[in-house]
C-alpha cells in the first residue's frame, strides 16, 4: 500500500474577490510507498510546502484527491498516525519542553509518562535543558524538540519539513540516526529540505517539484540515470602523417590541422563538448552513448578514455528545471 | 473530543501572562485590604457601626444583609464593567497566538478538528473569566459573611451574570481573529460590541430621537440583533443588592446573550473552516 497517492492536485491561492491567483500546484500526482524514504525537492515558490498542507488538511484542494495511509487527510484518526515538523515550528515561551511534549500528546490521544517524556528528549539531544523555558532555546534546539513531537506516539508517517534547519553539522548526523531508526522501525518518512545533501543521503526516492508540477521522480539510481553524463579523451591526430624529423611540409601541415579541426567538428555534431582537455557529453541511455561514439569514430577520432561521471543531485535538480 | 485538551492549553498559557498574575494579585490585595481593614459591629443582624482602616464610617443601623446589599450591588458593577474591559483587552491575544503561523500549522496536523480548536480557545477564555469573577465575589462573601454574619450567593450569581455577558463580546473576538489575524482588531471588535451592547439597553429609549428615514433604520438595523449588556449588569446589580428581579427579563437578557454568542461563533467556526493556513 502507499503511504501516500495524490492525483491532479490543482490549488491556486486567490485574494478576496479576486479570481485569478497564483497557482502552487499544478496537477500533482505523486506516490510515496510504505516504508520508504521520500524527499521532495524544487526550488523556492515549488509548491512544495504547500503539498506538505495539502497531504495534512491545512490548505483546501481546489480539484484533486489525496489519500494518505489509505484514509483522507481530513480524518483525524488518519492524522493520528502521522508526526509532522512544520518549517517554521512556534512554541509557546514560557512552557518547558515536557509541557509541550505533553501537550502534543494529549491532542494526539497518546498517554505518555514523565520517563517516557525525558527518553523523548534525550533522543533528540536536549535532555540538558529539560528546565529551561522553550523562549530560550536555540532555533537548532527548538527543531529539535519538533522532532520530538513529531516521534511521539510512534507514527506510521513522518512527514518532516526542513528538519535540519538550523541544527549544527554533528546534530544533524543525530538527526538522519534518529530518522533511520525510524525507518527501521517501519516508518515512512516524507522529507521536505533545500540541503539535497541531506536529502541524498536519507531517502532512497525522489520527487522534484518546479512551478507546480512534479518534474521527475523515482528512486535516486533512476533520477541519475537520466541524461547520464561521460567524459571522453580523443586522440584527434590519430593516422595523420605528421612531418619527420622536423623537416617542414607545408602541405601535410595545412592536411592535418585540416583533419583534427574536421574531427572536432564531427566531435561536437555529435553531441560532445570541449571540457579542458577531454570531451562531456550528456546522454539518455548506452544507445545514445554509442552513436555518438560511433560518429566520432567514423570521422577518424580515437577514443583513448572513457569516464562515467556520478551525477550530484543537485544536477539533476538543476537538469530538471532546465528542462521545464 | 479534544476540546478540552485545547483549553487546558490555553489555561496553562495564561497562567504564565503577566496580565492574568496582576489580576490575581490585584483582587487578592483587594480582598486582603476589605478584610484587614474592614470592621464592622453586628448586633442582632442589625449592623450598628462600621470601621474602615480604624476610621467610623457614618452609617445608620439597619439590618446587616440589607446595608450588605448596597455593597454587593456596586460591587457586581464593579465586576460586571471591570472584567468586561479587563477581559477584552488581556484576552484579545489568545487566538491570533492561537492562529499565528508555524503554530496552527501544527495543530492542525494534529487529530484535533478545526471547531474543536475554536471551541477549545472559547471554553478556556470562559473559565478564566468565569475564575476571576469566582474568585472576587466568593472571597467578598466570605469576608462579608465572616464579618457580618450574612451570607449569601447572590454575589456569585451576580458575578456569573457578568460572565454570560461577556460570551457575545469574546465570541465576537474569537470570528473578528479569525477573520483577520490581529489582537486590535479583536479587541477593538470586543469594545465595539460592548459599546452597542451598552447602548441597545437603551435603545427603546434612544430610537424615538432618530427622525424616521435612514437613521433610525440604521440605527434600528444596528442594535436589533445586539445583546443588551447594560440592562444585563443592573439586572446583575439587583440580584446581588437582594432586590427583585423579574425570571422573563432574566432569561430573555440570557438568551439573547448566548445565542448572540453562539451566532458569532457559529460565522467564526464556518470561516475556519475554510480557511487555509
Amino acid at each position: 500500500m502507499d503511504a501516500i497517492a495524490t492525483q491532479g492536485l490543482f490549488k491556486t491561492y486567490r485574494r478576496w474577490l479576486r479570481r485569478t491567483g497564483q497557482a502552487a500546484l499544478d496537477g500533482v500526482d505523486l506516490t510515496v510507498p510504505q516504508g520508504s524514504a521520500f524527499g521532495l525537492i524544487g526550488p523556492n515558490g515549488a509548491g512544495k510546502t504547500t503539498f506538505i498542507k495539502v497531504l495534512l488538511g491545512i490548505v483546501r484542494l481546489d480539484q484533486g484527491q489525496v489519500r494518505v495511509l489509505g484514509g483522507a487527510a481530513e480524518d483525524p484518526k488518519v492524522r493520528a498516525r502521522i508526526g509532522y515538523l512544520p518549517e517554521r515550528l512556534h512554541l509557546p515561551a514560557a512552557w518547558k519542553p515536557a509541557e509541550f511534549l505533553h501537550s502534543v500528546a494529549r491532542m494526539k490521544g497518546v498517554r505518555v509518562t514523565g520517563p517516557e517524556l525525558s527518553a523523548v528528549l534525550e533522543r533528540v539531544g536536549i535532555a540538558q535543558a529539560k528546565d529551561r523555558a522553550i523562549g530560550g532555546y536555540s532555533k537548532g534546539m527548538k527543531q529539535r524538540l519538533g522532532l520530538g513531537a513529531a516521534l511521539l506516539g510512534k507514527p506510521e508517517l513522518l512527514i518532516l519539513d526542513e528538519p535540519t534547519d538550523g541544527i549544527d553539522p554533528l546534530g544533524r548526523v543525530e538527526i538522519r540516526h534518529i530518522l533511520s531508526e525510524e525507518l527501521q522501525r517501519g516508518a515512512t518518512l516524507f522529507l521536505n529540505s533545500h540541503l539535497l545533501s541531506e536529502t541524498e543521503r536519507i531517502c532512497d526516492r525522489i520527487a522534484i517539484l518546479g512551478g507546480g508540477k512534479v518534474l521527475r521522480q523515482g528512486t535516486l539510481q533512476e533520477l541519475r540515470q537520466v541524461g547520464v553524463c561521460w567524459r571522453a579523451r580523443f586522440q584527434l591526430d590519430a593516422g595523420l602523417a605528421l612531418p619527420v624529423d622536423g623537416a617542414a611540409d607545408a602541405t601535410a601541415q595545412a592536411t592535418a590541422q585540416a583533419t583534427v579541426q574536421m574531427r572536432t567538428a564531427a566531435l561536437q555534431a555529435a553531441g560532445f563538448v570541449p571540457a579542458g582537455d577531454r570531451h562531456r557529453i550528456v546522454v539518455n541511455d548506452a544507445a545514445g552513448l554509442n552513436a555518438a561514439l560511433d560518429q566520432a569514430r567514423a570521422a577518424g577520432a580515437l577514443l583513448t578514455e572513457l569516464v562515467r561521471e556520478e551525477k550530484a543531485l543537485e544536477d539533476v535538480l538543476a537538469e530538471a528545471m532546465e528542462a521545464a | 473530543m479534544k476540546t478540552w485538551a485545547v483549553t487546558l492549553d490555553l489555561l496553562r498559557e495564561a497562567r504564565s501572562r503577566k496580565w492574568f498574575l496582576f489580576l490575581g494579585g490585584a483582587i487578592t490585595l483587594g480582598l486582603l485590604v476589605l478584610g484587614l481593614s474592614l470592621k464592622l459591629e453586628v448586633v442582632d443582624g442589625a449592623l450598628a457601626a462600621s470601621r474602615f482602616f480604624g476610621k467610623s464610617l457614618d452609617n445608620p443601623m439597619m439590618s446587616a444583609d440589607v446595608a450588605l446589599g448596597a455593597v454587593f450591588s456596586v460591587a457586581s458593577q464593579f465586576i460586571f464593567y471591570g472584567g468586561m474591559l479587563f477581559g477584552i483587552f488581556s484576552c484579545s491575544d489568545f487566538a491570533p497566538k492561537l492562529l499565528s503561523p508555524g503554530r496552527i500549522e501544527h495543530l492542525l496536523a494534529l487529530p484535533v478538528r478545526r471547531w474543536e480548536l475554536l471551541a477549545g480557545t472559547f471554553l478556556g477564555v470562559l473559565i478564566l473569566a468565569l475564575a476571576g469573577a469566582a474568585y472576587g465575589s466568593v472571597g467578598l462573601t466570605l469576608i462579608f459573611g465572616v464579618k457580618a454574619g450574612v451570607w449569601t450567593v447572590r454575589p456569585l450569581l451576580s458575578a456569573m451574570l457578568a460572565v454570560v455577558g461577556f460570551i457575545p463580546v469574546y465570541a465576537m473576538m474569537l470570528t473578528a481573529a479569525v477573520f483577520a489575524r490581529s489582537a486590535a482588531l479583536s479587541s477593538g471588535v470586543g469594545g465595539v460590541v460592548f459599546a452597542l451592547g451598552v447602548v441597545t439597553s437603551y435603545r427603546d429609549t434612544l430610537l424615538p430621537m432618530f427622525s424616521p428615514g435612514l437613521g433610525r433604520f440604521s440605527f434600528n438595523a444596528l442594535t436589533v440583533l445586539m445583546p443588551r449588556l447594560a440592562r444585563l449588569a443592573e439586572l446583575s446589580s439587583q440580584l446581588a443588592g437582594a432586590k427583585p428581579v423579574s425570571a422573563t427579563v432574566a432569561l430573555s437578557l440570557i438568551g439573547g446573550c448566548l445565542a448572540f454568542g453562539a451566532g458569532a461563533l457559529m460565522v467564526g467556526i464556518w470561516r475556519f473552516e475554510e480557511r487555509d493556513f
